[in-house]
This record gives structure tokens, sequence and C-alpha cells, in this order.
């Protein structure tokens, strides 16, 4: 009994283009359901924060949860921007409401906008002074040839080592010897001890990787040695400078510790303060906190949306040289 | 090249001439803020009903002319700002204490007793016996009440009359044979609520278990009693290990939830019973916060074989530093203060009133339960007679000392370990004792 052995058969060039397409339509797959499933983990928690802000407190506790409010409220976002006198608090006007109370907008929801101020004017000035201070100190440490020059770098480097909660009690003396306790430039000060550092070793790597060449026909020229900085390095080094305004300005906005410590009243508490706070020790009203929580993410998201561009290559600044 | 002329500064002189403006800028406001101030007294609390202290602050500024700088920090990070304080000398005379940190705070010199002020201890006869303990150490006191509160045993009244029950357990027991038949008809599959995370909360929990089980951690001499048989300890452990384990009537996965966690899960409608704090009941009660609005009832906490109704209490005072004590008149006015506060402000319990009828935070004066707008109040979600009968059977805790926080999460762990069935509950608890030995000793 003879058995016919099945020919292999010949690739053609229709069963490769169809092997390629099937491969193409794979991959196109694979990168599609793999970017949805990470959009999804990454957009979740803020779609779930703006929907809950938008929800009562029951709505937020029902199971299974509403993604979508079923009858949706912006009772809390109205207690924030309710304009309101400054006045004396009596018990007559007293809003004798918080979150245990049933009312769960807690009484300092008002608080919320000054607090948001505070955060502002605070990572603004840290900005500014960050930029003025550090923009000369990397000038002079990249381009400038003097004894113990690595040295101060690492000994800048250095202080970034040290963990925050050391430097609290040694600051916390600092500010209340200078009187200033209770006021944002307590929190100023203390920013930029943590920031400039940082400012300083991204501009430094990125002023060395500009050619000591421009530098030195800018001084041929008649350039001063700040306006070689102003004239021409600035221009070039526009990328580390926006990760730095980035960095600085997005450490200063999200800082908890310090402005614990050193703020105790409205006059100086900053956003992650009055966030705390919404928290108490009688109960938490999600709901308040997290509408509170959608307002506070608005303007880094404003900020990293506008020079997104720049970040990566910024942050990246030095990292290799040519 | 041309090039424009730039005013031209030596370094020297530009890094002086900044250092001068921003030392001036900085330190300005600092300086103002001192120039305004006339020997306030510095009052110190966390972010909890903000508005009420401020009314009862105006009030007080108005009836004896001394003025008050009110700051707050958020209450989770309450106790660590306070040490930053103390430690760097911020001023500060008066502050709300948590009973769990007098000793540590007490020891360490932070703050001073009060009882040299008679117009502040005449208070104590009329306030619950557990408050006055809990702001007593080492037989000083440390304070008055600002506000206190309870376990509380609750229950979803609807759930229970599903199941087919006309009235609430009575004892740990009942509470096992009713959440059997709730399992069984599928009313709620975890009929009791229990947090047992590892948090702030959890020895709130275990002691009012300890104690409805008739026991006690330590004796009077303050020496570990929880290992032995028959005290309390061993069979309040066995009971939730069996209720997790051979029951199944509580979730295994209460050794990860915390208090706010359990709470939101009972206001869902998850649970039929639950041990929290008799304040919640309120929010419990109220449809905007809770799907089991109307249902919530509050019962006797269950007895153990060898126990009471017995439920542990825990408070928070108006405490005064140790550098206001230090000077006479300062502390004259932060004892005022505290007075007003703790004390009766115009001939009542204004500010214990306010709170509780704002927020409703618990009281730690007896008379205050015959207020009628306070019985009114309760009454809308609670049956105050309840209220009142199960606070005067609140004790204090017995284990708060100064190496609590290092015992605590050592016996947290050994709870924890034994209702995930790794150890033995008697085993468990003799290890919480051994430690609590070694660190008696030490201290």
């Amino acid at each position: 009994m003879s058995t016919a052995q099945p020919q292999p058969r010949a690739v053609t060039g229709a069963d490769y283009r169809r092997r390629q397409t099937i491969a193409a339509w794979t991959r196109t797959g694979v990168i599609l359901v793999s970017s949805v499933v990470l959009l999804f983990y990454v957009l979740a928690p803020v779609a779930w924060l703006v929907s809950s802000s938008i929800q009562t407190e029951a709505e937020i506790v029902s199971v299974p949860p509403h993604w979508i409010p079923e009858e949706p409220t912006l009772q809390n976002f109205r207690a924030i921007f309710k304009a309101t006198e400054e006045e004396e608090v009596t018990y007559e006007n007293r809003s004798g409401v918080d979150p245990a109370a049933g009312g769960f907008i807690p009484s300092t929801a008002q608080n919320l906008l000054p607090a948001m101020w505070n955060s502002f004017l605070v990572a603004t000035l840290v900005v500014i002074f960050n930029l003025l201070v550090g923009v000369p100190a990397a000038y002079a440490m990249a381009k400038i040839r003097y004894w113990g020059r690595n040295g101060s770098v690492y000994f800048i480097l250095i202080t970034r080592v040290i963990p925050d909660i050391a430097l609290v009690v040694p600051f916390f003396l600092v500010i209340r010897k200078l009187g200033l306790l209770d006021t944002i430039s307590s929190l100023v000060i203390t920013y930029l001890a943590i920031t400039v550092p940082f400012t300083v070793f991204i501009l430094i790597q990125y002023f060395e990787g500009l050619p000591d060449e421009l530098d030195k026909a800018a001084r041929v020229d008649g350039c001063s040695r700040l306006q070689s900085l102003l004239r021409v390095f600035l221009p070039l080094s526009l990328p580390s400078l926006v990760a730095v305004v980035l960095f600085t300005f997005l450490t200063s906005w999200n800082e908890f510790l310090l402005a614990l410590m050193f703020t105790q009243t409205e006059a100086s508490q900053t956003l992650p303060i009055l966030l705390a706070s919404f928290t108490s020790d009688f109960t938490i009203s999600f709901s308040f906190i997290n509408a509170a929580g959608v307002l506070a993410i608005i303007p880094p998201v404003i900020v990293a949306i506008l020079f997104e561009r720049y970040i990566v290559s910024g942050l990246t600044a030095g990292a290799v040289k040519g | 090249m041309k090039t424009s002329r730039m005013p031209s500064m030596g370094r020297r002189q530009f890094m002086q001439t900044s250092a001068a403006a921003g030392a001036l800028g900085l330190a300005a406001p600092g300086r103002l803020a001192l120039a305004q101030s006339a020997s306030p007294v510095n009052l110190h609390t966390w972010s909890a009903a903000v508005d009420t202290v401020k009314s009862h602050l105006t009030a007080f500024e108005e009836h004896t002319g001394i003025p008050v700088n009110y700051g707050n920090s958020p209450w989770a990070q309450y106790r660590e700002g306070m040490v930053t304080k103390f430690v760097g000398g911020a001023p500060l005379d008066m502050m709300w204490v948590s009973d769990a940190w007098l000793p540590e705070w007490a020891e360490a010199g932070w703050i001073a007793p009060v009882d040299d002020f008679d117009f502040l201890m005449k208070y104590n006869a009329e306030a619950e016996d557990f408050c006055t303990n809990s702001m007593t150490y080492d037989g000083r006191q440390y304070g008055l009440t600002y506000y206190t509160d309870f376990m509380a045993f609750l229950y979803d009244e609807e759930k229970l009359k599903e199941a087919g029950f006309d009235a609430p357990p009575e004892t740990w027991d009942e509470v096992v044979e009713q959440s059997l038949v709730m399992k069984e008809k599928g009313i709620a599959e975890y009929p009791m609520m229990l947090a047992m995370a590892q948090e702030s909360w959890l020895i709130e929990f275990m002691s009012a278990l300890v104690y409805s089980h008739g026991g006690r951690f330590v004796d009077d001499n303050g020496d570990a009693i929880m290992q032995h048989e028959g005290n309390g300890a061993v069979e309040a452990l066995r009971w939730v290990v069996d209720g997790v384990r051979k029951h199944g009537i509580i979730s295994p996965a209460c050794v990860e939830t915390g208090e706010l966690s359990g709470l939101k899960a009972f206001a869902s409608g998850n649970h039929a019973f639950a041990l929290v704090a008799k304040y919640r009941l309120r929010m419990l009660n109220d449809p905007e916060q809770s799907q089991v609005a109307g249902n919530v009832k509050q019962a006797m906490m269950p007895m153990g074989s060898n126990g009471a109704h017995d439920t542990v209490g825990w408070m928070r005072f108006h405490g005064m530093s140790a550098q206001a004590a230090a000077d006479q008149q300062r502390a004259e006015n932060t004892a005022k203060l505290i007075e007003w506060f703790g004390g009766k402000a115009d001939g009542e319990y204004k500010f214990q009133k306010l709170l509780f009828l704002d927020i409703g935070a618990g009281f730690g004066v007896k008379p205050l339960f015959e207020d009628p707008e306070i019985r009114a109040a309760y009454d809308a979600y609670g049956d105050v007679d309840m209220i009142q009968k199960q606070q005067a059977q609140a004790r204090k805790k017995d284990v708060i000392t100064p190496w609590f926080g290092e015992w605590s999460e050592t016996n947290g762990s050994a709870w924890q370990s034994a209702i995930l069935g790794n150890v033995d509950p008697k085993a468990a608890l003799e290890k919480s004792a051994e430690l609590w030995a070694e660190l008696k000793s030490e201290y």
C-alpha cells in the first residue's frame, strides 16, 4: 500500500503578502489594545475624580459605582466659588456645617481659592528667584574655571541627598528667628533651598554642552560675562530653562511637609495643606475633596500642556555629550 | 559688532545689594506681624469645626478683651506638626490634645497640668469619669474636654427584620447567631463589619471588644493581663477569629479595612452590624450620605460570656503648653480660654453644645443630656437615652502609656496574624504581653 506524502506548498508572493498583512494588523491591534489599556490606567483615576466631584456623597458610596452621575450637582463648586466678604465669624453667621453634620461642605471651603492664590504666588516667586540665582550660578560653574569648581558642584549636589524631613527642625528654627512663621516668605525661602541645587545642576549640564567658543567669541566682541550669559547662552537654553521652570513650579505647588510646619492660618496656607484639612478627625467628604482636587490639578496641567514639547529635551539636557 | 552699553555693577556690589534687599523684603512681613501683636493667647488646633471655633473666639475676645491668635493644621499631620512646633519653640499657649498623646507630651514637658486652677477643676463634678481619667497622667490633670465619644454597636434594622429578628443581639453569641441567618438568607455576605486595619482607630475597636468581654489589657498596676484566659482579651480575639475563619460572618479583608472604609461600606448597605464611633450615627442616618439612612439604630454593646455592655470611650481635650504655664499672666489668660472652651462660657457649656449641634461631636459633661435642644437634635437620628446609657458605661483606654506607640504596632500585628489564621489567639496575645512587659521595664 502506498501512501502519498503531502508535498510542502511553495510560499507564493500572495501568501507572503497575506502574512505580512496579518502581522501588520496584529502589531497594530496589540499597540491599539495596549494603548487603550494604558490610557484607561492613566485616565481612569482622573475621570473618577471629575465624575465624583459632581456626585452627591450618597451616590459616591453606591455599589456598583456610578461613573456617570445619575444626579449631578455643582454644590461643591458653588461652595468654593461663593464670594463672601471677609467678616468676623460670630455665633449667628458661622457656617455650622461640617461633613459629619450632613451638609458635607467643610466650613473652610471658601479658603480654597485664597489657598490656590497662595500656592500660585509661592510657586511663581520660587520660579523667579530660582532663575535669578540658578542661571548665573550655573553659568559661572560651567564656563568659568576657578579653584574648587568641581568641589562646589558636588557640594550643591550633596545638599539634595539630605531628606527634607531632616531639615524641618533646623528650617523651623531659622524661620522662627526671622519672625516669618505663618508667612509665605517662609515657604519661598525654604523652597529655594530645595530647588536651587536642582536648577543649578540641570543648567550646568546644559551650559557645558554649549561650545566654549561661543563664550569666547562673545567676550572678544566686547560682551561682559553677564552680557554673554544674557545674550548668547540664555536664548540657546530655552528647553532647560523650561524644565527648570516646570520642576520648580510643580515642586512648590505640591510641597506639603514644610508648608505644614510653617503655615497655620488662611493668610499663608497653601493648597496641599487646605486639601488635607478637609479630612478631619470626624469624617471625610469624598465628593467635596474631589471637587477641590479637580481645581488643584488644573494649574499644573495647564503649565505642563503649555511646555510639554520642551519637557523631555530639557530634562535630558546634557545627559549625552556630543 | 555694535553693542549697547548695559549699566555696570560690580559682582561684589551686586551680591551685597541683592542680599540686603532680599533680607529686608523677606523679613518685613514678620516684623510687621510682631509689631501688631499685643500679648495674644496662641491657640492651635486641628482643622475641625473651624467656623465654630472662630465664632466662640470672637465671643471670648469681646467678653474678656484678651486677643487670640488662632491657627490650625490638618488632623492627620497635627501631631507631627505640633512636635516640631514644641521642639522649635513656636509660640503656643493652648492646643487640642488627644488622650493618646498625653503621656508623650507630658513626659516631654511640652504641656503642663492645669489642676492648680480651681476654676477649671470644679467642672470635673459634672464630667464623665472616663473623660477626667483620660486627661489625667501621673496623678495630674492636663485639661478640659474638647469632645468625647465612644465605640458603639450599630445595626441595620431593616436587615434585622428581613432576617426575622425583632430585637438586636444582646450578646456576641447572638451576633453570630443572627449573622448566620442573614448569611444563609443572602441578606449580607459578611453581616458584621469590623475594621481591623493598622491605623489609629484599631486600639479603640480592640478595647471595645475586650471590655465587652469583661476584660482589660492591663491591671491597675499597669501589668499585662491580656494573655490570660478569662481576662477578656483572649476571648475577644477568639470571637473575631471565629467570626472570620469559622463562621464567615466577618470579611477576612477586615485586616485591611480602615475605619472610614468600613463606615462607607456600612453606609452602602453591605453589612447589618457595625462597630463604629457613636458620632457616625448621624452620618449613617443622613440620606445625603448614606444608602441605609433611617434604618441604622444603636444597641448596647453586646456582652461576652463574662462581660457587660461596657465599651471604650476616648476624648480630646484643651491643654496648656509648658511655655504658657511658665509665665503667670500667660497661664492665667490661657486657663480662661480653656474654661471658655472646655467649661462654661456665660453660664453654659456653650462650646461643647455648639460642637454637638454643628458637627455632631459628643460632649463630656452629663448636664447637656438634659438640654432640650440637644435631646431634639439627638432624637432626629438616634436614641438619646440609649446614647446616654452607653456613654455611662464607657471606660478609658487602659494602654495609653509612653510606650503605647511601640507596643500598639506589635499588638495590632499580633491580632491581625491571629485573624489570618497564622497563630493561635492566645499565642498572639502572649507575644503582645511579652512586649508590653519588656517596654514597661525599659521605661
